[in-house]
Formats: structure tokens, C-alpha cells, sequence
């Protein structure tokens, strides 16, 4: 095992132990610093590829690390780094490290507990990301949850433990379903080539039945597709996102809500072709639907942080579009929209966390008039607010831009009904920061400007929002190579299954009916 | 005749060790004062220990002794090793908690050394004889022992119900042993299997016999619908005992019940899945649902243990070497986690009686962060989450499930599961989001502490590191499929 | 032929003593009905050349457990107990489903061929060398572990009465 290995598995395993001393330690503080320490090094860890090796090996990776864990199933610890496992992997350590900034003073209660869950869920995360192993993907994604359950459940407020059960129960339920069909899919795999194996190259030389793949595909989409949220099974979001403290609603938006697109991108398209093919119109569909249903309900929101909660399925609706979709454009959209998505969403929330510390309300018509009192604070939402609503030259604006043309490629009046659901996100985003920015003031209490920590969280995300904007290639060029090695097998198949229409209405309908069940 | 070859006593020598040991333990009783029973209990862990160690020694051998009833096998040895961590555990957890409830007697421990003894007896009976007889050792051990707790009329309506279900339950399967007996004119379990073999048997008698045959291991168990004793009894007993019971009598019930039914019945399999997987799909279904709306923690595990049974019949019913060694693994996980899930039952005590309610658990994490980590741990693995065993005991079951062709077996044991977090996840809400009320009492002797301490490392280790386990069960059944 | 109505005989006055146990009133009565019941069980056992034990029937069930029986409802309190019906409203909807069972079992039984293998002690046999003999061979060889495993049995059963039953030493 070389260095690269050494990377790959210290990006993994690094939080998880240093979580034990983090969760033994007396005081508050020493688990913050330990913490903080961790995660910046776990970001300086996840920069190191970029500068170091970014040369890919003949078989698409950058690095691969491969033991053996249990040969009695066929499993094996397998990671692997790509150009967009890296970049997950980049915002995950990013995202980490400010969430942990974000609670330095807000959670001071069982403090140590929190940082250990907190560095509990950066493995899961990170393993997410890296895995190549369907059952050790899976293993990180199922134990993802439960750091989170007790990150709403304990530090949340409001009807905090009623939202951890209800995101709990709809994700378990979803990747129990996932569950199946990965083992369905080894059992296949197993009984064609004698070799039974979880791993993702193997299984996807898998020859499955046209049938059988649908049922297969339709249950993995349905795990992935309650992380996303999808719009009939996103009723989890709102209330996780609104209950949960602000480091959990970071990383809710910012990685958890990614791990389900990155699971389209990386699992569920690439394992079944043919079938994710005959889906593609209700992935569509849903996708459209999450656009505007979920701008129109944000519209609605007087609690801000509903309101960002929303705007993140409706900006979800364009990445699953841009997964469906499924060519080079389209997906190197969704890709750096996933990025993107994770950066401003993630400032929202923070920055809607600060006025909560401020205001201890979220209501926006308790706002008003904040320019005048807050210059520096209000600048900051500003640029977020219109970073989020795609503002060209902000790096929103390069996602969707991708999507919306990758999309015109396919299915041009698609293509055009998204873009019309850009319109909506501008009403309700330009509502927000009218309300709450300009206007009269709502009340005369006193308002402090932005503290030199909260400085030091925003500006590291306005440069990001602006450089992205400027310069996407940055974030494009690790990502192209693997892209085009995604996009190619399946696009072959897209071609050549495109005739037989016949053969794909009925599974339409059969997809619908699974789909429509959370 | 016959001649009495070495081999019978070689076969028997773990059974005499613990059987030797049950009455060492009844000796020393007398020479023991009244408070100073507890070196009963050690000396009984050590006696396991070595009981153990030579069951291990005897690993990779393949006796068949005692004219036909009796087989020393890879898969009775996996038993064995199981019975006797249970036992081990169930005793550790005792201690102090025999004490408190003034039912400290030397016999306690006896008792379960006997029940044991029983247990051994049903996971290597060759004869459908000796496997009633082992039947009746460990369950008249068992009823003794819910009833242990003479002064709490909850025990004693524990013992009763339990004897009554029990003795009944015996009866239909003495029944259907006598229906066997009158078709194949044998017992034996391999001589039942040739005369099937040998398409001489007519008439659904057999099918009436292993109709019988379920109910009476479906009884032992716990599956639906022979699972109507298990809340009350559960409830009643000493919880030192529920945590034994819940665990060491279920796993021996599926060693017999697996035993005959793949060795004797082969040859009528299609008929028993059907009735089996019906079982496995009442239990999960009921005893999940149910499991929801209890309030006292004894009762909800109860209902657990029910839908638990309901899982290992999914393996059951898969069959083959899959299924056989899913459902032994699945056995030997749920024992750590169950076990420990009762441990720490045992250990609380909530303004000086016993915490039985789920709401004496609130706020535990405040109090006791460590008691409260290790519930948690139990608890998810009892939902089936990584990385604890308890997932590892799911997935293969399942997986052996699918492997068979039994998908919707699956689906409808995932969809159960999904169900059963909600309830599992509740102890850990009240512990960790709900603030205390009253004061708590941790009464964790240094044993209980140990036997704790084993039972979460058991349940993490296997959940990490499955591949010896599952090593284990295979090759304990390589020679029996 | 005779047999065959010693047979009839012999099971009739045993279906109907069990019913009288279960339906007297007078748990005294119920007890005392088990005595004909104990003893014509041991003429079927006579009847299949198996006088061992009928005898061991008598001697153990009429004369041990009866008696104990016996002793065990006379420190009860029998007013209490005589006063409750023994046939109430549940046997409606128990009864027919008992009985439906057990016309189920029935037929199933009689349609079903009984011609499994043969063991060693034939009638013949048995006749030769006695009864109690052919018992005790077969009971220290062929079943010498169950028997062994019975005996351990027993030895519980003791030390549960004595532990659930014995006063209280402190």
C-alpha cells in the first residue's frame, strides 16, 4: 500500500478516530479544538490530490485501494478516487470544517458528543464517496444515518425528535429497499459468473433480465431517490432541515442530499442501462415536477429555513434532470451543480443560523430593513441569495447553464420548461431578500454586525461562490475524464434501445406506480 | 449385541461436564453461607469455560453414538458453543440481580446449568427420542426458573402460564413424534429420512405429523402463532431469566427444529416451506407491529424476539447450506444482542424498583453515558444498522432468501424491519432526547459490568469482522448438508 | 374378532371416563373417574401383549399419582371449587372447533398407510424371552441415553418442587 492508498484510507478513517478521544475528553472546548483540527486536516488531506496526482491510471481512477474484508460473501474494502469522487470528497472536508466553525458557539451543550457525531458522519460521508464496493458503499450509507438522526434529534430544536424518527424511518425505509436489490443483483451476478462479488466494475458486466433489471433499478432509485428528495418522498426535508442546528442542516444540504445524486450517478445508472433508459421519462418527471412544486411551496414559506429547505429540492429537481438527461454536458452540470448546490446552500444556512443567534426567530417578517443595520452580514446574504438564484457570473450559474444545455441536447421543450423554473426560484429568492434586507426595519432592537469567526466561515464561501462563477473549469477538468467513461457505455445503450419504444411504455407505468409510493 | 464402544463417552463428555457441574453446584450449595452464593456463579463460568474448551477439542469429529441417538457433529459443537456464551452471560448478569429481588439461591444456578445441559442434548439428538427428551430437560429447568421470584405473583403467573402452554405444546409434539413413529416405524432421525426416501409412505399422516411437529418447535421458538405465552411470560419472570430464556431455549428450539427437519424431512421439504415461510411471515409481521405500541421495555422485547424468530425462519425456510448456516449465524448474533439489551434491563433501577418502562429510560445519557452508549449499540443492532452484528445477521439471511428464490420473502422481512427502527429507535429517543425524571439507580456489579463488556464487543467485533463466524457455521455444517 | 371388541370396549370406557374427568363438577369426582381410566388404558396394553407395562401403569398412575391426586384436591377448597360449571358458554365456540380438529386428525389418520419398517422384538420375540427382559435389554442398550437423560429429568423436577415449594429458611 503506497501513499495514495494511505491518502484515500486516512480520508475515511481519520475522523472516525479521532472521534474516540473527541468523545472522551471533559470539556467542550478541547473537543471543538480537537474537532477543528481534524476537519482542517482532513480538508488540507483532500487538496492533496489536486496538487499531487491528478495523472489517471489506465482504468479511470486516480488511486484504488482494495482488501480483502470478508471473502465468504465476496466483499472487499474497496475505494477509489476519481476526479468526482474527489471533488465530493473536497466539499465534504470543506463542509465539515465549517460546520464544526458554525457550532463553536452555538452548541454547547454535551459538546463532545456533538464533535464525536459530527466526525462520526465525516467517515460516513467520505466513505460514501469513496466506496467501490456495493456493500461497503452501502454499509457508509445506512450508518450515515445514524449520526444524523441524533444530530436532529438531541441538538435540533422545535419538534426536533419527531423530525429525526421521520427522516430516520423515510431513508431507512428507502435504502432498505436499495438493500434488496444490491443483494438481488449479487445473487445474478453470483449464479452467471460462478464468482460471487460486491464489486461495482464486476457487477456491472452483469447480463440482467430486462424485467428483472426494472424491479432492481426502480429500488435502488427509490433509495437514492429519498435522499435527493425526489418530489413525492422529499416530506422528510423540510422537517429535518428546519429542526435540525445549523451544522446538521449544512451538512444535510451541503452532502447528504449529494450522496443520493452521486448514488444515481455512480451506481444506479452505470449498473442497469437498459433499464435507468426505460426510467428516464419518470426520473424526468419527477425531477420537473421537484423544480416547480418545490418553488412554489418556498414561495409560500415564512421560516426561512423552510424556505432554504425548499429551494434545495427545487435546486435538486435540476440535478436529477441533468442525471437524467445522462450525457457529457448535462452530467458535468449536475456534477459541479452538486458543488455548487452544497457551497450556497450551505452559506444560507449558516447565514440564516446567524440570524437566528441574532433574533432567535427565523420568521422572515420579523426582519427588515438589515442593510442599514448589519452592512457587512446583509452583503454577504445578498451574494448568497443571488449566487442561489443563478446570477451570472456566480458559480450557480455554470450548474445550471450545463444542465440547461445538456438538457436542450435531449429533449429541447424539457429543456425549456426548466428554464422557466429558474424564473420561479428568482420570485422567491428576490422575496426573501427584499423582506428581509431592505424595507423598513421590523424592530429597533440592536443588531450586531458580523463577528471576526463568522468573517472567517463567510469569506472562504463568497470566494468560492465568485471563483467557481468566474472559472468553472477549475472544478470541470478533474471531472471530464470521468464523465465521459460514465456516459459512453450507457449512452450506447440509450441509442440502441431508443426504437423499440413499445417495450418501454409499459415499464413506464409499472416505474410510476413503484414511484409514487415512499 | 451391540458392543459399548469409547466413542459414547467421547460424544457426551461436554454434556457430562455441564450436567457434572450442575450438580457440583448443588453440593457446594450446602457448604456455602447465605450471602456468599455468588461463588456459585463463578465457579459455574469457569466449569462452562472448560466445558468449552473441550467441546472445542472435539471439533472435526463425527460420532454417531449410542445406538442411533446421539450425534456429536460439527453443527451440535456450533450449538453448544453457543449455549454455553449464553449461559455464561445469563449467569454473569445474575448476580447481583438474584440478590436484589431475594431469590439468591444456589439452585438458580443449577437450574440453568440443567437447562443448558437440555439444550445440548436437543442440538445433538440423532432420535426424535433423545431430542424430546433434551426438549423437556431444558424447558422444565426453564419453567422453574420463571418462577423463581416466589414472593412476585407476576413470576409465579409467569411459571404457570408458561408450564401449562408448555406442557400442551409437548404434548402436540409427543403427538406428532408418535404419528412419525406409527408411519416409519423409527425415530431415528436418518432411519425416518430413508423411509421416506424410499416412497413406501402413503397418506397425508406424515404431513399431519410435521404439521405437529411445527407447532411444537414453533412453541419453543416463539413464532406466531404459538407466541400467546411469550409477552406475559417474558414480562413475569426474573429479567436474569427473560434474558436467558430469550436467547438459550429459542436457539435450542431452532438447532432440533433445523436438525429434523433437514435430516428426517427432507424428502416432504416443499410441504414444510410452505407452512414454515407462513410462519416466518406472521412472526415478522406481528411481532414487529405489536412491538410498537408497548410500553414496558420487557413486553417490547418480547414482541422482538417474536419477529426475531420470524427472520431466522426466513434463513430456515431458504434452506440449504446458505440458509442452514444464515440462520446459525443469525441465532449467535441475536444472542450478544439480546442478551445485552436484557443486561442492561437488569442493570437499571429507577427510584428503587426495577426499570421495566420505557419511560425509565428517559434521560439515561445524562446520567450514564456509558449505559446509555451501550443500550443504544444493542438497540441498533436488535434494528438491524451497521456496523453492528445485528446487520450482518439481516443481510445474510436475506441474502440466503434471495439466493433461494424467496424474494418476496425478503422484501416483506426488510419491510418489517424498516417497522421494527421505529420502535428500537424510541428507547434511544427517550434515553438520549428526553429529560430524566426521578433518580437513577445503576446496579452494575463488576460482573454485570463483564458480561456487558462481552456482549457489545461480541455485537461490534461480528459486525466488523463477520468472515470467522461465518467461516464457523459453514464448516460446522459442511458434513450434515 | 375378540380383539377387536376388547378393543372397542376398552377405548369407549376410556373416551368416556376422560370426558366425565373433564366435565364433573366435584373435582373429587373428576379425580376418582381417572381410576377406571387408568386401569382400562392398562387392559389395551395387556391387549398388545405388553403386560410390563399395564403393570407399571397400575402401579404408578392408579396407585402413585391418584393418590397424590387425591391429596392434593382434599387441601383444596372444594366448596369453592364444586360451585363453578365445568361446561360453560366458550365450549360453544371451542367445542366445534375442537371437534372439527379432531375430525380432521381422524381422517387423516385412517387414510393413511402404516407399513413402516419392522424392529427387531416381534411379538414372537417378546413372547420368548418375557417381557420385563425384553424391556430391559432394550432399555440399557437402544435407549440407554434417553433413559440416562429421563433420569436427570426427575432429579429437576425435585429440585423445582423443593425450590418453589419448601418454606422459606430466613
Amino acid at each position: 500500500m503506497g501513499i495514495r492508498q494511505g491518502i484515500l484510507l486516512a480520508l475515511v478513517f481519520v475522523p472516525v478516530l479521532a472521534a474516540i478521544p473527541v468523545l472522551l475528553v471533559p470539556s467542550g472546548r478541547a473537543a471543538r479544538l480537537i474537532a477543528l483540527i481534524i476537519t482542517a486536516f482532513e480538508l488540507a488531506l483532500s487538496l492533496v490530490p489536486f496538487a499531487v496526482f491528478m495523472q489517471p491510471r489506465p482504468d479511470g481512477w486516480l488511486v484504488r485501494l482494495d482488501l480483502s474484508w470478508i471473502p465468504a460473501f465476496g466483499i472487499n474494502f474497496s475505494l477509489g478516487l476519481d476526479g468526482i469522487s474527489l471533488l465530493m470528497a473536497a466539499l465534504t472536508a470543506f463542509l465539515f470544517m465549517l460546520s464544526v466553525l458554525v457550532s463553536w458557539d452555538a452548541i454547547r451543550d454535551k459538546s463532545p458528543m456533538f464533535h464525536f457525531m459530527l466526525l462520526v458522519m465525516e467517515t460516513c460521508v467520505m466513505g460514501v464517496f469513496l466506496s467501490t464496493d456495493l456493500f461497503l458503499f452501502y454499509l457508509f450509507w445506512e450508518v450515515m444515518l445514524v449520526p444524523m438522526f441524533f444530530l436532529i434529534g438531541v441538538w435540533g430544536h422545535g419538534r426536533k425528535v419527531y423530525s429525526a424518527v421521520k427522516f430516520f424511518v423515510y431513508t431507512f425505509t428507502g435504502s432498505l429497499f436499495m438493500l434488496l436489490a444490491i443483494i438481488g443483483l449479487y445473487v445474478i451476478h453470483g449464479s452467471q459468473a460462478g464468482e460471487y462479488t460486491f464489486a461495482l466494475e464486476a457487477l456491472k458486466s452483469t447480463h440482467v433480465e430486462p424485467a428483472t433489471g426494472l424491479w432492481l433499478f426502480a429500488a435502488f432509485f427509490i433509495g437514492f431517490a429519498v435522499k435527493v428528495p425526489v418530489f413525492p418522498i422529499h416530506s422528510w426535508l423540510p422537517d429535518a432541515h428546519t429542526d435540525a442546528p445549523t451544522a446538521g442542516s449544512v451538512i444535510l444540504a451541503g452532502l447528504l442530499l449529494k450522496t443520493g445524486a452521486y448514488g444515481l450517478i455512480r451506481f444506479g445508472f452505470p449498473l442497469f442501462p437498459e433499464a435507468s433508459a426505460a426510467y428516464i421519462p419518470v426520473i424526468l418527471a419527477v425531477g420537473i415536477i421537484g423544480v416547480y412544486y418545490a418553488a412554489w411551496i418556498a414561495y409560500a414559506q415564512e421560516d426561512m429555513k423552510r424556505l432554504v429547505a425548499y429551494s434545495s429540492i427545487s435546486h435538486l429537481g435540476f440535478v436529477v434532470l441533468g442525471i437524467a438527461a445522462w450525457n457529457e454536458v448535462s452530467l458535468a452540470g449536475s456534477v459541479l451543480q452538486m458543488v455548487n448546490h452544497g457551497i450556497t446552500t450551505g452559506a444560507l444556512f449558516i447565514m440564516v443560523g446567524m440570524l437566528d443567534e441574532r433574533m432567535h426567530t427565523r420568521d422572515i417578517s420579523a426582519f427588515g430593513g438589515l442593510w442599514s443595520k448589519a452592512p457587512g452580514l446583509s452583503a454577504f446574504f445578498l451574494l448568497f441569495i443571488v449566487s442561489s438564484l443563478g446570477l451570472p457570473g456566480l458559480n450557480n450559474f455554470a450548474g445550471e447553464l450545463l444542465i440547461l444545455v445538456g438538457l436542450f441536447k435531449e429533449y429541447p421543450y424539457l429543456a425549456a420548461a426548466a428554464f422557466a423554473g429558474v424564473v420561479f426560484t428568482l420570485i422567491y429568492l428576490l422575496r426573501l431578500a427584499q423582506k428581509v434586507l431592505f424595507g423598513p426595519p421590523a424592530t429597533d432592537a440592536e443588531f450586531h454586525d458580523l463577528s471576526p469567526r463568522e468573517a472567517a466561515i463567510l469569506v472562504p464561501l463568497a470566494i468560492l461562490v465568485v471563483v467557481i462563477g468566474l472559472y468553472p473549469r477549475i472544478l470541470i477538468g478533474p471531472i471530464e475524464g470521468p464523465i465521459k467513461a460514465l456516459v459512453s457505455p450507457v449512452a450506447a445503450v440509450k441509442t440502441a434501445g431508443a426504437t423499440p419504444q413499445a417495450a418501454t411504455a409499459p415499464a413506464q407505468t409499472a416505474a410510476a406506480d413503484r414511484g409514487g409510493t415512499p | 449385541m451391540p458392543s459399548f464402544s469409547m466413542d459414547n463417552m467421547v460424544s457426551i463428555l461436554p454434556e457430562m461436564i455441564v450436567l457434572s457441574l450442575a450438580l457440583a453446584v448443588l453440593m457446594f450449595d450446602l457448604a456455602l453461607p447465605k450471602d456468599e452464593k455468588r461463588y456459585l456463579a463463578y465457579f459455574s463460568v469457569a466449569g462452562l469455560a472448560i466445558a468449552g474448551y473441550q467441546t472445542m477439542n472435539l471439533a472435526g469429529l463425527q460420532l454417531d453414538t449410542f445406538y442411533g441417538m446421539f450425534v456429536l457433529d460439527g453443527y451440535a459443537i456450533f450449538f453448544k458453543v453457543l449455549f454455553y456464551i449464553a449461559a455464561a452471560i445469563a449467569i454473569l448478569i445474575s448476580i447481583g440481580y438474584v440478590k436484589g429481588q431475594e431469590m439468591d439461591k444456589g439452585e438458580y444456578y443449577a437450574l440453568i446449568l440443567f437447562a443448558t445441559a437440555g439444550m445440548m442434548v436437543m442440538a445433538s439428538g440423532a432420535d426424535l427420542i433423545s431430542i424430546y427428551l433434551g426438549l423437556e430437560l431444558m424447558a422444565l429447568s426453564v419453567y422453574i426458573l420463571a418462577g423463581f421470584m416466589r414472593g412476585s405473583m407476576k413470576s409465579n403467573e409467569a411459571a404457570l402460564k408458561y408450564f401449562l402452554l408448555g406442557a400442551f405444546s409437548s404434548g402436540i409434539l409427543l403427538y406428532g413424534i408418535a404419528i412419525i413413529y406409527g408411519v416409519t416405524g423409527t425415530t431415528n432421525l436418518a432411519g425416518i429420512a430413508a423411509f421416506i426416501q424410499s416412497g413406501q409412505y402413503s397418506g397425508p399422516a406424515l404431513t399431519l405429523a410435521m404439521i405437529l411437529l411445527v407447532a411444537g418447535f414453533g412453541f419453543k421458538v416463539a413464532a406466531v402463532p404459538f407466541h400467546m405465552w411469550v409477552p406475559d411470560v417474558y414480562e413475569g419472570a426474573p429479567t436474569s431469566v427473560t434474558a436467558f430464556m430469550s436467547v438459550g431455549p429459542k436457539a435450542a428450539g431452532f438447532a432440533a427444529f433445523l436438525r429434523v427437519f433437514t435430516t428426517a424431512l427432507p424428502g416432504i421439504q416443499p410441504d414444510w416451506t410452505v407452512i414454515i415461510a407462513s410462519l416466518a411471515i406472521m412472526s415478522m409481521l406481528i411481532g414487529n407491529v405489536v412491538a410498537i405500541s408497548q410500553t414496558n421495555i420487557k413486553r417490547m422485547l418480547a414482541y422482538s424476539s417474536i419477529a426475531h424468530a420470524g427472520y431466522a425462519m426466513v434463513g430456515f425456510v431458504s434452506g440449504g447450506m446458505q440458509g442452514v448456516s444464515s440462520v446459525m449465524m443469525y441465532l449467535f448474533i441475536y444472542m450478544f444482542m439480546n442478551l445485552g439489551a436484557f443486561g442492561m434491563v437488569v442493570m437499571l433501577r429507577k427510584d428503587g424498583v426495577a426499570g421495566e418502562e420505557l419511560k425509565d429510560f428517559a434521560g439515561l445519557a445524562k446520567k450514564n453515558r456509558t449505559a446509555a452508549l451501550l443500550m443504544m449499540v444493542f438497540m441498533f443492532s436488535l434494528a438491524g444498522i451497521p456496523p453492528t452484528a445485528g446487520f450482518m445477521g439481516k443481510f445474510y439471511v436475506f441474502m440466503a432468501a434471495i439466493d433461494a428464490g424467496f424474494t418476496w420473502l425478503a422484501i416483506i422481512g426488510v419491510m418489517m424491519s424498516a417497522v421494527s427502527a421505529y420502535f428500537y429507535l424510541r428507547v434511544i429517543m427517550y434515553m438520549y432526547m428526553k429529560e430524566p425524571e426521578g433518580e437513577f439507580e445503576l446496579a452494575a456489579p463488576l460482573s454485570l459490568k463483564l458480561a456487558m463488556a462481552v456482549a457489545v464487543l461480541g455485537v461490534l467485533y461480528i459486525g466488523m469482522a463477520p468472515a470467522g463466524l461465518i467461516d464457523f457455521a459453514r464448516i460446522s455444517i459442511a458434513g450434515m448438508m | 374378532m375378540l380383539l377387536q371388541t376388547g378393543f372397542i370396549y376398552f377405548a369407549t370406557v376410556i373416551v368416556v371416563c376422560a370426558l366425565m374427568v373433564i366435565t364433573r363438577k366435584n373435582p373429587v369426582h373428576s379425580v376418582l373417574f381417572m381410576l377406571p381410566l387408568f386401569f382400562h388404558v392398562a387392559g389395551i396394553f395387556i391387549m398388545l401383549n405388553a403386560e410390563f407395562v399395564a403393570a407399571v401403569q397400575v402401579l404408578v398412575y392408579a396407585g402413585a399419582i391418584m393418590v397424590l391426586f387425591l391429596f392434593v384436591v382434599m387441601l383444596l377448597n372444594i366448596q369453592k371449587e364444586r360451585v363453578r360449571p365445568r361446561v360453560g358458554l366458550k365450549w360453544t365456540f371451542t367445542a366445534p372447533l375442537g371437534l372439527t380438529l379432531f375430525g380432521f386428525l381422524v381422517a387423516i389418520l385412517v387414510r393413511s398407510q402404516y407399513n413402516g419398517t419392522q424392529g427387531s422384538f416381534t411379538i414372537e420375540a417378546v413372547k420368548q424371552i418375557g417381557n420385563s427382559q425384553a424391556i430391559g435389554q432394550v432399555l440399557y442398550t437402544d435407549f440407554l441415553f434417553p433413559f440416562e437423560v429421563a433420569s436427570v429429568i426427575l432429579l429437576v423436577a425435585m429440585v423445582g418442587a423443593i425450590v418453589l415449594a419448601k418454606k422459606r429458611l430466613d
